[in-house]
């Protein structure tokens, strides 16, 4: 009936999902992040990042089409001709498709995101922004969230200024991404390296969790670059005034994330509910954002499984028309109101303009 | 669904054995493995010890139903799992073969396996053209009989193949059993997961 990786939601998942969009949506809206709303279809464009895993269709010209796998690529594209100067935000939030092959515990191939961009600002502030803007969506959504940030830039940085050829460049990104310190040591003991860029190398794996990482990573021989780098995140999480976790390992997508990159976990949930990131330069001059899963946080969340009652059992239309504008109301179909009422939990009746509690 | 301090996810058969001790020798409080028959041991609140088939075990962890796994690199190499393998454990050494039958030299056109997604890329990275046949145990076989013009297949001695009559042409890949973490679970639980981390890379004998 429907496909491997979608889903159907029924009450009251629903409207638990439609209230969670609803929270953030108004809370990006308090914040001065106007929202924008994007096409689901794509001309494909085999250079965009997720062209491999999007859906394809074929238009009736013959072009190939793609349906909408990420938001901040093709918003940054159609913006670059009408920004102007100074600070824009925006908010997204719509449905997205990947043709995964698996779908599993919350990954799905349809789902959902909402989102923000935060263009035309840059520095310890703005990232500061986002970040706070990241913990306010999890306390939204009620969800009790850690968010961990990584310096992507900082291992870009170090492993440029190592002298090491470019497919080893790859090589040790991928062992640094993955904590394996045994083969990062093998394949750094295959090149000649000066001893500075192979302690730094060798350290970046372990320098994750609190306050004290960014101590020990200061007392590391770093590229001036890498150094800047790292004061800057500093300053950013003085500025944001919360704890966070760090993990300066975090390598993911180095060339693209210009500053920070996070993500958001919560306990006892084994996948990241939010992420995003600084990348100045990849699309837009100075842009950071993050999008977070709706199914996810809906997973997290675990929804009471029963169907909320609503507050009035209107006995006639008239009674529904007056109540329903400030209390949930539903219309009485059938024999013996109260007794439905009782069963159903449902506090009050409700006749013309009379309302009174259930006895 | 039973609350435990730590899951730790590992294969059935000899390496749950090594990886029991060696996780023990780390200082880690380990149930003890009674009934033969259980899959799951331990109490709620402390550890919890899950009895998988080796390919589960980085499913489980990727997930995040276990934090913690030891898989041999042979099955990480063919999960496309995103994980932190952070020790090499040393034990289970094995290593990856493409296998023949003796003189053949002509090219591979059908190629049989338990590790289809490292066969495939490897075809991939020589430039070979050639069907992956997905099998799931005596693999040898498949070269014996002609299914496939070669095998790549997981050896440790090298007797089954002798005795089957056939060549290990060229190892691909080495392996050993690696600690495999979820990248949540690393951050969460880093209190208990650091220590056991850099215990387990200290120990004697570690390569």
């Amino acid at each position: 009936m429907i496909p491997e990786g979608t889903r159907f939601l029924l009450p009251p998942e629903a409207r638990l999902k439609a209230e969670l969009i609803g929270r953030l949506r108004e809370l990006f809206l308090r914040h001065g992040y106007e929202p924008v709303e994007l096409p689901a279809l794509e001309s494909y464009d085999p250079s965009h990042p997720l062209a491999q895993r999007a859906f394809k269709l074929v238009d009736k010209t013959g072009e190939v089409l793609a349906l909408r796998s990420e938001f901040t690529t093709l918003l940054a594209k159609l913006l670059r001709p009408h920004l102007g100067e100074g600070v824009h935000r925006f908010q997204y939030a719509g449905p997205l498709w990947l043709r995964e092959a698996d779908a599993e515990l919350g990954r799905l191939r349809e789902y959902t995101q909402v989102g923000l961009e935060l263009i035309g600002a840059t520095g310890p502030l703005a990232d500061a922004e986002v970040l706070h803007l990241a913990f306010a969506a999890l306390e939204a959504l009620g969800l009790e969230g850690v968010v961990e940030v990584g310096l992507p830039s900082l291992v870009g940085e170090v492993l440029k200024a190592s002298g090491l050829p470019e497919g080893a460049q790859q090589e040790a990104q991928r062992a640094i991404h993955r904590k394996n310190l045994p083969e990062l040591e093998a394949l750094l003991g295959r090149y000649p390296l000066p001893p500075e860029a192979r302690k730094t190398l060798l350290a970046l794996p372990d320098l994750y969790g609190e306050r004290e990482v960014l101590e020990e990573a200061k007392g590391l021989p770093l590229p001036e670059r890498a150094k800047r780098a790292l004061a800057d995140l500093e300053k950013t999480l003085e500025v944001l005034d919360r704890p966070v976790l760090l993990d300066l390992g975090m390598a993911r997508r180095y060339e693209y994330y210009s500053g920070i990159f996070f993500r958001a976990y919560t306990p006892g949930f084994g996948l990241p509910l939010l992420g995003g990131g600084r990348y100045d330069g990849a699309l837009l001059p100075q842009a950071a954002g993050f999008a977070l899963g709706v199914e996810r946080a809906l997973e997290a969340l675990r929804p009471p499984q029963k169907e909320e009652a609503p507050e009035v059992l209107a006995l006639d239309l008239k009674a529904l028309r007056r109540f329903a504008g400030e209390r949930r109301v539903e219309l009485f179909h059938g024999e013996d109101p109260v007794g439905y009422a009782q069963r159903r939990g449902i506090p009050f009746l409700a006749q013309g303009e009379r309302l009174w509690r259930v006895g | 669904m039973r609350r435990y301090l730590l899951t730790i996810a590992l294969p059935k058969g000899r390496m749950f054995q090594e990886a029991y001790q060696v996780l023990r020798g780390a200082g880690l409080d380990l149930p003890p493995v009674e009934n033969e028959r259980a899959l799951l041991h331990g109490k709620e609140g402390g550890i919890a010890l899950l009895e998988l088939r080796n390919k589960d075990v980085p499913v489980y962890v990727d997930l995040g139903i276990a934090e913690v796994g030891v898989v041999g690199k042979d099955i990480l190499l063919d999960s496309g799992r995103d994980l932190f393998e952070p020790v090499d454990l040393g034990f289970g050494a094995c290593r990856l073969s493409l296998i023949r039958r003796p003189g053949d030299t002509s090219p591979i056109r059908r190629i049989a396996t338990k590790y289809p997604l490292f066969t495939s890329r490897l075809l991939k990275e020589r430039g070979w053209v050639a069907d992956v046949v997905e099998l799931s145990g005596n693999i040898e076989l498949a070269a014996v009989t002609g299914l496939a013009d070669a095998v790549v297949d997981v050896v440790q001695t090298g007797a089954t193949l002798r005795a089957a009559g056939l060549v290990e042409v060229e190892v691909l890949a080495h392996s050993t059993a690696r600690l495999i973490v979820n990248r949540q679970a690393l951050k969460l639980k880093r209190s208990l997961l650091k220590p056991l981390i850099a215990k387990l890379r200290n120990r004697d004998g570690s390569p």
